[in-house]
């Protein structure tokens, strides 16, 4: 335990094999080169670093569909990019699935307080409306259960 | 069982890779049953509005006599069989021609349906039965959000696994709980139809699924079907740097004698360490297939597509089957067989969650002591078929074992094990 914090480099060179697939490991804060990181949550299952720029660039055009959840995915996918220092992954990478994440939480914050606005102001704040918008009724009115 | 040359014990490794199929199958039954226990407090009188290809020769109403119904179970699950059958010839057929792409598009299609319609309609239950004060705007951007992460992560093999395999149960759970909805007879006996139509339909030579997994075996192919897969052990020492897991096995390594594909005990040579440095470290190594395979619902007419995979060392594709909903929702139920992944890594088709969930769904519609006995004898059937699975070393259906002893085990403690236990409490002896 104690010493650890004296030789951190020892740790590191001699974790080195296994390293490969301890994605949390926040230890390195430079590049080893004998190290390969995986850029993905997957591991060695997941993508290479290449085709994860192709992948985070296309989730991350696609989000814009009006797809929140796909942006949260990618950030999901990408978590270890995240989480190291800006320069341990291609810049690109990092850049989409930066932008992502605050995609995400942009969108999220405005949905969920309109959604909570809604469902905690009710009647009260919306009048008759809210009852022309809110979901059981709407289901009940176009009759959108009844056909399983 | 091949425990050669692995660091870690046996029991680790195998222990582990049960253990991580084994829990999706019971998150599936879980949540089907909380569902069922929820939303349907009226089991017997769903029968009259629900019509599909599962109750085409025989509606079942409650003043039938037993006689009368069990008749019609067996028509209505002979319907539903043949017409099983001749999806998966069809299936074959257009895998022999090589419309991959078709098939895979159209799978991309019926997971849409299933996971927009089916899960909208059953959220829109669960709204109603609750009251959430969830607004229409909300709701559908959740809901389409959902649906297109769902289709593009069980249609594309390269999203995260954890994201593919939560949505391979929730179809899993969607498709499981339409087939509640169903009669309580012919749901029984269609079950027990199902096991052995699975067990003929993948062990002899004439099958559908065997034809299937020969011909992907000979081609070098990925059947485009719904596989629930779950994540490989990777040994740790093994994995060398800068390799990134080649999850393909047969694009890597052709065997030569591919032309032998009458017989399936040629390829347990093969070695299934595909990966660019994996060693096989996992002791469950590659082949088998898993038979799958999905009905569809004919509705009026409209015939869906059953698709079928037997998927042997494939780990990477897993493709979504098709439904085609018309009226009613169509039943698609991947995969009916259990197979082992390249690297060890057991795969299971989507059709026996979905057959084990409806099994225990309908047990819960009965009684929660069922439900008890069906898991426990579901869980074994599937180690029963684990282990010969191993042992054999190729493609199995997985459904017979588990469905016939949970449908045993349904039976004798519906008339035998209730009274017993009633008995004993009335009289304060036990419980």
């Amino acid at each position: 335990m104690e010493a650890a914090p004296s030789n951190p480099t020892h740790n590191i060179i001699s974790t080195a094999p296994s390293a490969a697939i301890s994605m949390n490991s926040s230890v390195a804060t430079h590049r080893n080169p004998l190290r390969v990181d995986w850029p993905t949550v997957d591991g060695p299952l997941g993508l290479s670093e290449q085709e994860s720029v192709d992948h985070a660039r296309r989730f991350f055009k696609f989000g814009f569909l009006l797809l929140p959840w796909l942006w949260a995915v990618n950030c999901l996918y990408f978590w270890p990019v995240i989480r190291r220092p800006s320069s341990y992954y291609h810049p690109d990478l990092r850049r989409y699935v930066v932008r992502s994440a605050i995609g995400f939480a942009v969108f999220a914050v405005i949905l969920s307080s309109w959604a909570l606005t809604f469902s905690i102001g009710g009647e009260r704040l919306f009048g008759h409306v809210w009852d022309k918008l809110v979901m059981y009724n709407v289901a009940e009115k176009y009759g959108l259960t009844g056909w399983i | 069982m091949d425990e050669n040359s692995k660091p870690r014990s046996v029991l680790d490794s195998l222990g582990e890779e049960i253990v991580r199929i084994v829990t999706p199958v019971s998150i599936c039954m879980l949540l089907v049953v909380i569902l069922v226990s929820v939303l349907n407090n009226d089991s017997d009188s769903s029968g009259p509005s629900f019509t599909s290809i599962a109750t085409v020769a025989y509606n079942e109403s409650s003043s039938d006599s037993n006689w009368d119904k069990l008749k019609g179970a067996i028509l209505n699950a002979l319907v539903f069989v043949v017409v099983v059958t001749a999806v998966t010839f069809l299936l074959v057929l257009l895998f022999y021609f090589r419309c991959t792409k078709f098939l895979k598009y159209y799978m991309g299609f019926s997971s849409f349906l299933v996971l927009g319609f089916m899960g909208g309609e059953i959220c829109l239950f669960l709204i109603g039965k609750f009251r959430i004060p969830i607004d229409c705007v909300t709701f559908a951007l959740s809901l389409f959000n959902f649906t297109v992460v769902g289709v593009l992560a069980v249609f594309m093999s390269k999203t995260a696994i954890i994201i593919t395999q939560v949505y391979l149960v929730v179809i899993g759970v969607l498709v499981a709980y339409w087939f509640t909805l169903l009669p309580e007879w012919t749901t029984w006996v269609l079950l027990v139809a199902m096991s052995l139509y699975d067990l003929a339909a993948v062990l002899l030579p004439g099958g559908p699924l065997r034809l299937l997994v020969e011909l992907a075996i000979s081609r070098d192919e990925d059947i485009p079907a719904l596989v629930y897969e779950a994540r490989p052990i990777i040994n740790p020492d093994s994995v060398q740097r800068g390799a990134v897991v080649q999850r393909r096995v047969w694009r890597e390594r052709r065997d030569n004698d591919i032309g032998s594909d009458e017989n399936l005990d040629s390829r347990s040579n093969l070695n299934s360490t595909v990966y660019s440095s994996l060693e096989s470290s996992s002791g469950l190594e590659s082949l088998p297939s898993i038979g799958e395979r999905t009905a569809v619902d004919v509705e009026d007419g409209l015939v869906s597509r059953s698709d079928s995979e037997l998927a042997a060392p494939l780990i990477q594709h897993r493709i979504n089957v098709r439904m085609n909903l018309q009226e009613g929702p169509s039943d698609d139920f991947a995969l009916e067989g259990i197979g082992l992944g390249s690297s060890g890594a057991i795969k299971l088709g989507l059709g026996d969650f979905i057959f084990y969930s409806v099994l225990v769904a309908r047990a819960a519609m009965y009684d929660f002591m069922t439900v008890y006995a069906c898991y426990l004898a579901i869980i074994a059937g599937l180690g029963i078929t684990l282990m010969l699975l191993a042992f054999y070393q190729k493609a199995l259906p997985a459904l017979p074992v588990s469905v016939l002893l949970g449908v045993l085990f349904y039976l004798l403690t519906r008339l035998l094990l209730e009274t017993f236990v009633v008995q004993c409490s009335i009289n304060l002896l036990m419980f």
